[in-house]
């Protein structure tokens, strides 16, 4: 299997992984939704130094594995590219703040290592809490969360059409490398000559399949809303859910559980 | 009444109607008739579905679906009364599951969930894939993909049913299910092809285009068999009435 056909396979799979009946997927998305934007806002509120304190938000992605049946590997797997290139993220900070901070035995690690590392960590578990969100509900309740956040209609609507137009594209890039490679059978990628009429190709292709979906949406009533049926009502376990995971951030976010559990020692 | 009531149509693209698509076309059909439509490629048999639906406007003529003519201000009328299964189904498919996609144009009616229920089970049943109910559109063959697409139309329960070239790409026993499929459906059939044997299998009444205008209106069997007639317009004998 091509590169790009796993990656679109990949798409398919996480859609159904997110149909499946698990109970962390039975949850209505509004909380789960609130609960991951909540949880990015408090990471990112951590100073650059506090890298204890960022620790102990790995416990909500770590929580939500176990209990949801998540596979740690395929999580990684899956984000392999964009954890590289947060790992890029902050990496001349060793060079700009040389201020020592602490000493590990008789080496000095200075602010710029540490905020590097509180930047990188950041990064990861954000964007693990954004998997965590994606694989567990699929686009059309996130947008029903959305929706009842009372986001404007139009914006609501263009993250699911660009859902469904990132499919469409990635199959017509795929078609397009597949055809390539089948008359280029020794060459390892697509020349850089090729690289304007291909990308050219690709925009009117993937327009005009674009343009079939969209027809065949208004043919079958689409006037412009997304219709959200079979959408559960929010329950009372549903806003234990979201307060739970709320307490525990405001908890992590105010006391330094870490450097508590050190003190203890 | 009549189903489909066309007069006078024609139909042109580019500045000034430089490219003329379709002349002066008529033809009228009427409940449980089943048209195919055939002529060579780019002869106009696709702009010709695509104005009954709607999707090209700016025609000359007369268009009516049902009484009411095909103009910006009735297209949703007309789109409720008229399924249209486009030639390249895969992109037709839009929905993560098949349910979903059938369920979408009930659901976008304002129908209820019972009553969406009841159609997309009822347009599952019709096509005999209720075993797909639950399967991913992308896990689905393209004789399926078929079959689930002529179903999201099935479930908007049209009158009228038009569809673009749907035995391309199929293997001999997904298009004989086809066939068998599309004969038992009820409504006026419109399909449009060039796969003769296909239309001769399907349809009683056949309407031949050449340069965008209708060369012979009647039965299927008079016009498949006269060859003469074909060959001006760039078709051929279908090979099941060679053999013969």
């Amino acid at each position: 299997m091509g590169k790009i056909e796993e990656a679109v396979h990949e798409i398919h799979h996480i859609d159904a992984t997110a149909g499946e009946d698990k109970w962390l997927n039975q949850i209505h998305p509004l909380p789960k939704l609130l609960v991951t934007l909540g949880y990015i806002f408090i990471v990112v509120s951590f100073h650059k130094y506090n890298l204890s304190g960022l620790l102990s938000m790995c416990i909500y992605p770590m929580i939500i594995m176990i209990l949801g049946d998540v596979s740690l590997k395929k999580a990684v797997k899956r984000m392999k590219y964009i954890i590289l290139l947060l790992c890029f993220v902050g990496i001349a900070n060793p060079f700009l703040d040389h201020k020592v901070l602490f000493y590990i035995g008789n080496i000095g690690v200075s602010g710029g290592i540490v905020s590097m590392v509180t930047v990188m960590l950041k990064g990861v578990l954000s964007v693990t809490a954004s998997y965590l969100l994606i694989i567990s509900t699929n686009i059309e309740k996130i947008c029903y969360a959305l929706s009842i956040l009372h986001l404007p209609k139009a914006v609501v609507t263009v993250v699911m059409l660009i859902y469904r137009y990132s499919i469409v594209l990635l199959k017509e890039v795929q078609r397009i490398n597949t055809a390539y490679s089948m008359r280029a059978p020794k060459q390892k990628g697509i020349h850089h000559r090729a690289w304007g009429s291909l990308v050219g190709q690709l925009l009117l292709r993937s327009m005009d399949r674009g343009q079939i979906v969209y027809e065949s949406m208004t043919l079958r009533g689409y006037a412009g809303d997304f219709h959200m049926y079979g959408m559960k009502k929010i329950t009372k376990e549903d806003v234990l859910y979201g307060a739970a995971w709320g307490i525990v951030f405001v908890f992590l976010r105010a006391v330094p559980v870490f450097e508590l559990l050190g003190h203890l020692k | 009444m009549k189903q489909i009531e066309i007069s006078h149509l024609s139909f042109s693209y580019g500045q000034h109607g430089s490219k003329i698509i379709l002349q002066d076309i008529d033809f009228q059909g009427s409940n449980n008739e089943s048209i195919g439509l055939i002529g060579a490629n780019g002869v106009g048999k696709s702009t010709l579905l695509k104005l009954m639906v709607g999707l090209e406007l700016g025609y000359e003529g007369e268009l009516k679906i049902e009484g009411t003519p095909v103009k910006k201000e009735t297209l949703a009328e007309i789109r409720a009364k008229t399924g249209y299964v486009f030639q390249d189904s895969e992109s037709q498919l839009f929905m993560p599951t098949v349910y979903e996609d059938v369920a979408f144009a009930p659901r976008n009616y304002g129908m209820k969930p019972e009553e969406v229920e009841k159609r997309t089970m009822k347009a599952l049943t019709d096509t005999h894939i209720e075993n797909l109910k639950d399967k991913h559109i992308y896990r689905l063959s393209g004789g399926e993909k078929k079959l689930v697409s002529i179903a999201t139309i099935l479930s908007m329960d049209p009158s009228i049913i038009l569809l673009d070239e749907p035995s391309v790409a199929l293997d001999p026993k997904n298009r004989r299910n086809l066939i068998h499929v599309l004969n038992e459906l009820n409504g006026l059939k419109i399909i449009a092809s060039h796969d003769l044997d296909f239309i001769y299998d399907t349809c009683e009444r056949t309407i031949l285009l050449g340069d965008g205008k209708i060369i012979k209106d009647g039965d299927t069997k008079e016009i498949l068999t006269n060859q003469e007639m074909l060959e001006s317009c760039g078709l051929e004998l279908p090979l099941s009435l060679i053999r013969r």
